[in-house]
């Protein structure tokens, strides 16, 4: 009858369902475009190229595509619990891993249309205005290219991928909405700030510089600034990178996209156990 | 089917705050229509949270021997919860896929066929109910528990609600509905439980239950129960069922989103 994808599935369409029938996540999108796109008029790099565009996006990318993935996840596993209807949901036969999957899956999805569009809309701008030509897809080191651009792009949609499963992870620990918001803006700033403030901490204490590029891969801001430096805006200006530890920054990324999908959903499987628990040691019943 | 009850709660407590809400309930659910009554803030609506696995106890088991199929247990919440921006159509067709149902064969059985296209946020109240009935008994469920699903509609749609509710029960399916509108309880239910400060203060076979009490229907039996218990303090068990010992109080209703109908007396809190 039903099977393990046919739930995932299902969450996953009702999810994406009410993510394009959200008017607010459109503004989000048309908002990150014009920030973006003014950010690279101001800068002046999309006039020159793609590695001088990404240059330019490079910082306020680490804050803009973390924010806008808070935004998209922040109460994405806690509406359904407010409302209720997690409880009607879990009558059906659906585990909460599925649910969980479904939910991400939709949100990763969104966060493509939400964040990927308008930076290759902006990457698409600096094809067809930048000079000299860009039309070049540079496979050596030392020419600028889509390509780049590409993997740039890549490396967002990555960070943002972490981002979107670190807030749903928020979300489901959320009691409710303002404490989601808070704890989603505490996420965030320890996402975007904390790791850098770490690393400069280890090595005032004493670290090796030489450990920076395994230190920095840790954290997801790390590793992205690392991949980009390293397989983007190395590739054009630098002969051979050792900004950082690539599979080290792949896999954080991908590690802290999945340690958010098992903290949603250990949350959801037994909080409501959790809470018997400390119910049971409030009102001094168990041992 | 054999004699096994569809569901069990053995000596359950819940507590919110360390304050027992429901305090060492034991009952078996049999199939038919059981209702569940009682004043504001007695544990209807975490009995029936807790019977459909929504809260856990804080102790005591809860057991459900005779609940049986790929979705054992349907649920209406008492705010009906489904997502705004959607239609009762793509409402339904969502649950309807996860047990391979029929959402339309699903809104025709409540009568909402011809509202399958509007948005469930365009819904009456009534029809948000009745919505919410339909999503409960998709893929056949042994358990139907029904968190008030006549509250707040007018008198045609309240017995409407009742009658969709009632006639999922049979001998194999046990629907458990939590009401204050003790008319259509005396109309529909089989058997009656009826809580009072955390406790259940008498359960069984309707019919006996009147019989004992020497009432005419759940109203009297409503009256006689509460001013019996009243008469004699704080809340003890009668020997048909639970302890009773009812020196708990909640705000239960408010807890879980309540909008009851003041169709009874509310009786007033008392201090731990």
């Amino acid at each position: 009858m039903t099977g393990p994808l046919t739930g995932v599935e299902t969450v996953f369409r009702r999810e994406l369902a009410t993510v394009v029938r959200t008017p607010g996540y459109g503004v989000l999108a048309v908002g990150l475009l014009a920030a973006v796109g003014g950010l690279l008029a101001a800068g002046g790099g999309g006039a020159t190229g793609f590695v001088p565009a990404i240059v330019d996006l490079l910082l306020p990318t680490e804050a803009l595509v973390p924010l806008a993935a808070v935004v998209l996840g922040y109460r994405s596993l806690l509406a359904d619990g407010a409302s209720g209807e997690l409880a009607v949901i879990r009558t059906y036969p659906v585990r909460v891993g599925e649910y969980v999957a479904g939910v991400l899956l939709a949100r990763t999805v969104a966060l493509v249309g939400v964040v990927g569009a308008p930076y290759a809309a902006v990457g698409v701008g600096v094809w067809l205005t930048a000079a000299p030509d860009t039309g070049i897809f540079a496979t050596h080191t030392g020419i600028d290219s889509p390509l780049l651009y590409l993997r740039f792009l890549a490396f967002v949609l990555l960070l943002g991928a972490a981002y979107v499963s670190l807030a749903a992870a928020v979300s489901a620990l959320a009691a409710n909405r303002r404490s989601a918001i808070a704890l989603g803006v505490l996420a965030l700033v320890a996402g975007v700030l904390g790791g850098d403030l770490l690393l400069l901490r280890s090595l005032g204490a004493g670290a090796s510089p030489a450990t920076i590029p395994g230190s920095l891969a840790l954290t997801p801001n790390g590793a992205f600034r690392g991949l980009v430096f390293e397989h983007v805006i190395g590739v054009a200006f630098a002969p051979e990178g050792e900004f950082i530890a690539t599979g080290r920054a792949v896999g954080s990324l991908v590690g802290w996209t999945l340690l958010g999908a098992v903290v949603a959903g250990t949350a959801l499987a037994y909080g409501s156990q959790v809470d018997a628990a400390i119910e049971r040691v409030r009102s001094g019943i168990g041992d | 089917m054999p004699d096994e009850p569809v569901s069990t709660l053995s000596d359950v407590t819940r507590t919110y705050g360390g304050v027992p809400v429901l305090d060492s309930i034991s009952l078996a659910i049999d199939p038919g229509v059981t209702a569940v009554i009682g004043p504001n803030g007695s544990g209807k609506s975490t009995l029936l949270r807790l019977l459909v696995g929504a809260t856990e106890p804080t102790t005591g088991e809860v057991r459900h021997p005779g609940a049986t199929g790929p979705k054992p247990i349907g649920y209406l919440p008492q705010r009906v919860p489904f997502r705004d921006g959607f239609t009762a159509r793509e409402t339904l067709a969502f649950y309807a896929r996860l047990v391979g149902g029929d959402p339309d064969a699903a809104l025709e059985q409540v009568g909402l066929a011809d509202a399958g296209d509007r948005r469930v946020e365009a819904l009456s109240g009534g029809m948000r109910r009745l919505l919410g009935i339909a999503q409960a008994v998709l893929g056949d469920p042994t358990l139907v528990a029904l968190d008030e699903p006549a509250s707040g509609l007018d008198p045609g749609m309240r017995e409407r609600a009742f009658r969709a509710a009632a006639e999922r029960a049979d001998r194999d399916t046990a629907v458990v509905v939590s009401s204050h509108a003790l008319d259509l309880v005396d109309d529909h239910a089989d058997r009656v439980v009826l809580l009072r400060r955390g406790g259940v203060a008498v359960a069984g076979p309707l019919d006996r239950l009147l019989d004992d009490h020497a009432v005419d229907d759940v109203s009297g039996l409503y009256r006689a129960v509460t001013a019996a218990e009243e008469r004699t303090g704080a809340g003890r068990s009668d020997e048909e069922g639970g302890n009773g010992d009812g020196d708990a109080e909640s705000d239960e209703e408010e807890r879980d989103g309540g909008d009851t109908k003041p169709d009874v007396h509310v009786t007033g809190v008392s201090e731990r």
